[in-house]
């Protein structure tokens, strides 16, 4: 499926710290180096000590659009974390929606200190997969860790965001986009992670 | 290359505050000065990190009145200058903002401030505009983030033809938006900086220099006539028109379209919104008798337009205006595109759905039921956490419900369960110092509740010193509690003068703090926070005392900042065997109490875990753990 | 009805009606002592736990105590148990100078130590600032120390709760009666524990009529005599009733009158003057400064008694029938006083002591 609407919207999002931030530019940039004009919005600031952050981005052959998406217009939800994908879905999906899921939790202050139970990732997913009409996941917390940094969790969803071949986005565009971005050894890490999001995403739904 | 410094007419994807230092770069702007404030501190680094390589002066003041004065000093020099801030750096750089009107000034002066509607990072919701109309400067709102650019760079030609200062504003949704910017020429040379001496900056006489002020006025809104910035787009004769500004205008766009009403509402969208170009306006204002004004924040653009209105109605006619002052949009908080367009729709009574009912439905109780909330709250390895937990321990072992009254910064969020619900009062910057300068008078009535205050390092340069020196001079009673992480953080880890570094990556003298507070007056001591238990006690010794201010410095680097440069202090392990859980003799403190976010509670084994993607291993945690069953290995 | 630390809280801590025996200390990180006040750090959420359990003051079944370590009928209802009541005085000149009144407390304890009866004591030592604390001895020189009471209560039990402990070691522990009764409640609980309540193999108990609150004494101290510190502290015995103050070299001396206003609120609702939990239980002898009364309450009291008398460290006699009838009426005193205390602040019923109203009446009448 090739994204036709216009403007195309993508939500990025997770939980502050996660590097959501980074990887909208990132894609941003990717996308207008391919001849689109992009918005993007994003809440940061206090968000980012551990509450619920997204990055909007409108994808154009037109003009700029208002950097928040309006309620239930996302194209294209992808999540960092599984509650705040769901949370995402819940203000800004529809029928059509597709997903894709990073399934590592990070639990909200109140979960993890027993206050209130965190939901069972197998609901979350399902209930992921009522409201979307494609849905796809990867581990990408878990790859990064056996790269030696969590951080790297953000690229590597970028990665899996190419498989899906909506967007006009692949290797090459990455690598070209990040060559101006990172120091060259910060280079070759990222796109070993881009690769293992690459081949790391499963469809789901 | 940094895209910021790429050539004339290539298409770079921009954030606002990034537009806005191009805009400055490509006017030839010599000196930059701020204090970080969010959402305008990209503007500073962003220039800071070019700085050197285009010969330009940028720094971070220490607070908002000194940024506005470097700036116009080099401004009195016949240099271009720039000066950034968020709303409540206006409050702070207003008191000098409102004699620089009186004398004007020579080189292009721009003040830009970031408005944060919905305070979605403040300590208050403020229209930064009402200043415009107080101190008489013509006022600029960029709509996109070409504009944006577009009009940074113009608005020091403005600035210099009126001899004036000129403000931009700026919000969250412009300033940290990205999007499309084609690049303009940047200027090869840098001009000369030159005093003339027979020049002179009073505001003396000052009836006179108001009238002078008031003038340039009118040739404000002159110019403001043919202005670019403000356009019209819609039919000949719409329905409804729409008056906007700022963020307004890409939402009332794409509300109008999603509403199908292209063909019968217009859109005014304004971009020089003081003062009113009357020509223009009145023009623009006869097309329709039914307007909506679409602004953030407060309705400024809209009761200047209806004081105008009022002035003009015999022209006019009867008009029917909705917007804040009648609540047709809210008053209070942030714009979105769903508030303009429900609104609109409203107003014309037109039939409207997002999406299918029945999935909006699935989809609301699907969160109700399954979406837990997600509080903010300290970083996991984050110093502050320790200090609350050593000031709530400290506290409650003194007994005497002592007072902790609070500043701004990442340590603010001591007010809520991270911080153990320590922090009392918060406003404006050194306000913690200031209050306690009150409070620790009041023994003296008979209060007998020990008085703390807590201030970050950079909060300190800002605003704290003339409070400490208050207190030494009037003898106030308090204890402050200085933590020092070595940086800016909530605002994005800027340097100051306690960290060695400039805005430009350049050294500097470090001002010691401890020197400082003596100096002052104060007796000072300092304490590591990692350090819990020698934490707690020296805070509740100090707290014996009450002679007078003490200074208690709390150091250790934000969690934040080491991370970025270093590996993790410790290895941390939970021993599985000897947690107790919650069993009585622990009841999950370390998670349930302490709450960092690197300890997670597995109810299905009844054990605390490490969460390795989350710890930063600061170590702090083994120390309160009452089975010992927290292990640190130095890593 | 809560009975954890929010129990707790309601029931004797925010009523102020808390004896500072320290029971409830050292068993988990929530509450913490300071200046002789119990503090809570945090909350905790549990149902049930041993803070409230262990408690003097929570809810005490006082009946059903006596009968699980006495026997089945609770008949002596003015000082409770008892095998034997004599005079007993220690006879070990090595104690002269060093203790308070007949030394028996010390003699006793330091011989069940010599003797290999218990491994350690748990006892109360008072710091230079009178703060009294408890204390984990094996050595005589620190069971002289220990000795003497301050007539300020302190959290003696967070010595036996926090240890540290090998895991074999016996214990024998001198304490007031809601120190003793905290004792007897923790031997009946069977909450799991690391405190070696198992191992408390003998129990010292002391009369007591009332303790004074430690912070707002000590200021008054402090304020009176210029915050220059205290050596020791006495009261003489009726009828003069004075409080004596050692300040270096010179003894200031107070009317009791003054320091009533100290005492403890959790004193006046205590039923218990002569420790009734206590293998043994000692007091002074009305009119006779060098000797103590000595209540024998069970076998292993006896034995430890017979012992010592018999190795020559302990002599006794006969408690005079005048004597003897003070003590008891004294100690009834204190159970009416302490039921009217109860009924005062709206606990007709005997609040948390649980009393049949048969024992109430027998009581008053």
């Amino acid at each position: 499926m090739k994204y036709s609407a216009d403007p195309f919207n993508i939500i990025i999002g997770g939980v502050g710290g996660q590097g959501n931030v980074l990887a909208s530019m990132i894609l941003g940039r990717m996308l207008v180096s391919q001849g689109s004009i992009v918005t993007i919005g994003e809440t940061y600031g206090a968000s980012q000590r551990g509450g619920s952050v997204m990055s909007h981005l409108r994808v154009s052959k037109v003009d700029q659009f208002s950097p928040l998406i309006p309620e239930g217009k996302a194209h294209l939800i992808a999540a960092l974390e599984p509650v705040e994908g769901l949370r995402m879905i819940g203000q800004y999906g529809n029928p059509d929606l597709v997903t894709l899921i990073n399934l590592r939790p990070i639990l909200p202050l109140d979960a993890l200190s027993g206050k209130v139970a965190y939901p069972d990732l197998s609901v979350i997913l399902s209930k992921i997969k009522d409201l979307s009409k494609e849905v796809w996941t990867l581990k990408a917390t878990e790859i990064a860790l056996e790269m030696g940094d969590p951080i790297l969790a953000n690229v590597i969803m970028l990665g899996a965001l190419a498989a899906l071949e909506i967007l006009p986005v692949n290797r090459d565009v990455f690598n070209r986009t990040v060559a101006d971005l990172f120091v060259p050894e910060r280079q070759t890490v990222n796109l070993k992670a881009f690769d293992s999001g690459q081949e790391a995403v499963r469809k789901e739904k | 290359m940094n895209p910021i410094l790429h050539q004339s007419g290539k298409i770079e994807l921009l954030m606002g505050n990034e537009a806005i230092a191009r805009g400055a770069l490509e006017a030839g702007v010599q000196v930059c000065a701020a204090y970080p404030g969010n959402p305008s501190s990209e503007i500073i680094t962003t220039l800071a990190a070019v700085a050197v390589e285009r010969g330009i002066h940028v720094e971070w003041s220490v607070n908002e009145k000194v940024a506005l004065e470097v700036v116009a000093g080099a401004s009195f020099a016949g240099l271009r200058g720039l000066c950034t801030m968020k709303q409540n750096g206006m409050n702070v750089a207003c008191d000098f903002l409102l004699n620089l009107n009186l004398t004007g000034c020579g080189g292009g002066l721009v003040v830009l401030v970031a408005d944060d509607p919905g305070a979605l990072s403040s300590t208050n919701e403020e229209d930064s505009r009402l200043f415009a109309k107080l101190a008489g400067l013509p006022l600029l709102e960029p709509a996109t983030i070409q504009e944006t650019k577009e009009m940074t760079r113009w608005a020091f030609e403005l600035s210099e033809k009126l001899s004036l200062p000129v403000l931009i504003r700026s919000a969250t949704r412009i300033s940290h938006a990205r999007s499309n910017v084609r690049l303009g020429e940047l200027p090869q040379e840098n001009r000369k900086p030159f005093w003339e001496i027979s020049q002179t900056r009073v505001t003396f006489p000052v009836v006179k220099n108001h009238q002078r002020l008031s003038d340039k006025q009118f040739q404000a809104a002159e110019n403001f006539e043919t202005s670019p910035f403000n356009l019209y787009r819609g039919p000949e004769k719409p329905e409804f028109l729409i008056i906007t500004c700022g963020s307004g205008w890409l939402y009332a766009l794409e509300a109008v379209v999603s509403l199908d009403l292209a063909h019968r509402v217009g859109i005014l969208k304004m971009g020089t919104t003081w003062p009113l170009p009357a020509a223009w306006l009145l023009d623009h204002l006869s097309k329709a008798e039914q307007i909506l004004f679409v602004e953030e924040v407060d309705p400024f653009l809209e009761n200047n337009i209806k004081a105008f209105f009022a002035q003009h109605c015999a022209t006019l006619g009867i008009k029917r205006f909705f917007g804040k002052a009648d609540r047709s949009l809210p008053e209070t908080g942030e714009l979105n595109p769903d508030i303009v367009t429900k609104t609109i729709q409203r107003l014309l009574n037109v039939p409207y759905q997002t999406r299918p009912t029945e999935y909006a439905d699935r989809a609301r109780e699907t969160v109700e039921q399954w979406v837990p909330g997600r509080d903010i709250g300290f970083c996991a390895g984050c110093p502050h956490r320790a200090t609350y937990w050593a000031i709530k321990n400290a506290l409650a072992l003194d007994g005497r419900k002592g007072i902790l009254l609070g500043d701004i910064g990442c340590y603010s969020l001591g007010m809520g369960a991270s911080g153990f619900f320590q922090m009392k009062t918060l406003h404006a910057m050194g306000s913690g110092a200031g209050l306690a300068c009150g409070v620790g008078q009041l023994g003296r009535f008979g209060l007998d509740q020990p008085v703390l205050t807590v201030c970050g390092d950079s909060t300190f340069y800002h605003a704290v010193m003339p409070a400490l020196a208050n207190a030494r001079y009037n003898g106030a009673n308090f204890l402050l509690l200085l933590l020092d992480n070595s940086g800016t953080a909530m605002t994005g880890f800027q340097p100051h003068p306690g960290t060695g570094k400039k805005a430009n990556g350049e050294p500097a003298p470090i001002l010691d703090l401890k020197s400082i507070c003596r100096a002052l007056g104060a007796e000072v001591e300092e304490a590591d926070p990692f350090q819990l238990t020698e934490t707690t006690e020296t805070i509740l010794r100090l707290l014996q005392d009450n002679n007078g201010p003490r200074v208690l410095i709390l150091r250790r680097e934000c969690a934040l900042i080491r991370g970025k440069q270093q590996k993790k202090l410790f290895q941390m392990t939970i021993d599985q065997g000897r947690c107790l859980g919650d069993q009585c003799g622990c009841n999950r403190l370390c998670t349930r109490v302490y709450k960092c976010p690197g300890l997670v509670w597995d109810p299905t084994s009844g054990k605390a875990q490490i969460d390795e993607a989350i710890c930063t291993g600061c170590g702090v945690c083994a120390e309160i753990c009452p089975a010992s069953a927290i292990g640190k290995e130095a890593s | 009805m809560n009975e954890g630390q929010k129990g707790l809280e309601e029931k004797v801590l925010s009523k102020d009606m808390c004896a500072a025996c320290g029971a409830c200390l050292g068993l988990c990180p929530y509450l913490k002592s300071r200046q002789g006040k119990v503090i809570k750090l945090d909350d905790c959420d549990l149902t049930t736990g041993r803070c409230y359990a262990y408690c003097p003051r929570s809810q005490v079944d006082w009946e059903g105590l006596q009968t699980k370590l006495f026997g089945p009928v609770y008949e002596a209802i003015e000082m409770g148990t008892s095998r034997k009541i004599v005079m007993a005085r220690a006879t070990d000149p090595v104690w002269k100078g060093k203790v308070q009144t007949g030394g028996v407390v010390s003699a006793l304890i330091d011989f069940a130590l010599r003797k290999g009866m218990i491994q350690k004591a748990v006892l109360t030592q008072r710091e230079e600032d009178l703060l009294p604390y408890g204390k984990i001895v094996s050595q005589r020189e620190d069971v002289f120390s220990c000795s003497g009471s301050s007539y300020i209560s302190g959290p003696t039990l967070e010595a036996l709760n926090q240890g540290p402990w090998k895991g074999e070691e016996r214990i024998g522990v001198v304490g007031l009666p809601c120190q003793i009764l905290a004792l007897a409640k923790m031997k009946g609980s069977n909450l799991p524990t690391q405190t070696p309540i198992d191992r408390v193999v003998l129990t010292l108990g002391l009369f007591c009529t009332w303790a004074l609150a430690y912070k707002p004494f000590k200021a008054f101290l402090d304020a009176r005599f210029d915050h220059r510190p205290i050596r020791k502290l006495d009261i003489t015995p009726p009828p003069e009733r004075l409080l004596k103050v050692w300040i270096g070299d010179k003894v200031e001396e107070i009317s009791l009158d003054e320091i009533r206003a100290f005492i403890r609120p959790a004193c006046q609702v205590c039923p218990d003057m002569t420790a009734e939990f206590a293998d043994l239980s000692v007091g002074t002898v009305e009119g006779m400064a060098d000797w103590n009364t000595l209540v024998v309450r069970t076998q292993r009291g006896e034995e430890l008694l017979e012992q010592a008398v018999a190795a020559g460290l302990i002599e006794t006699r006969s408690l005079t029938k005048e004597n003897l009838g003070h003590l008891r009426e004294a100690s009834l005193l204190k159970k009416q006083r302490a039921l009217t205390a109860l009924k005062e602040e709206g606990n007709p019923d005997g609040g948390y002591l649980n009393l049949s109203k048969e024992l109430r009446e027998k009581i008053q009448s």
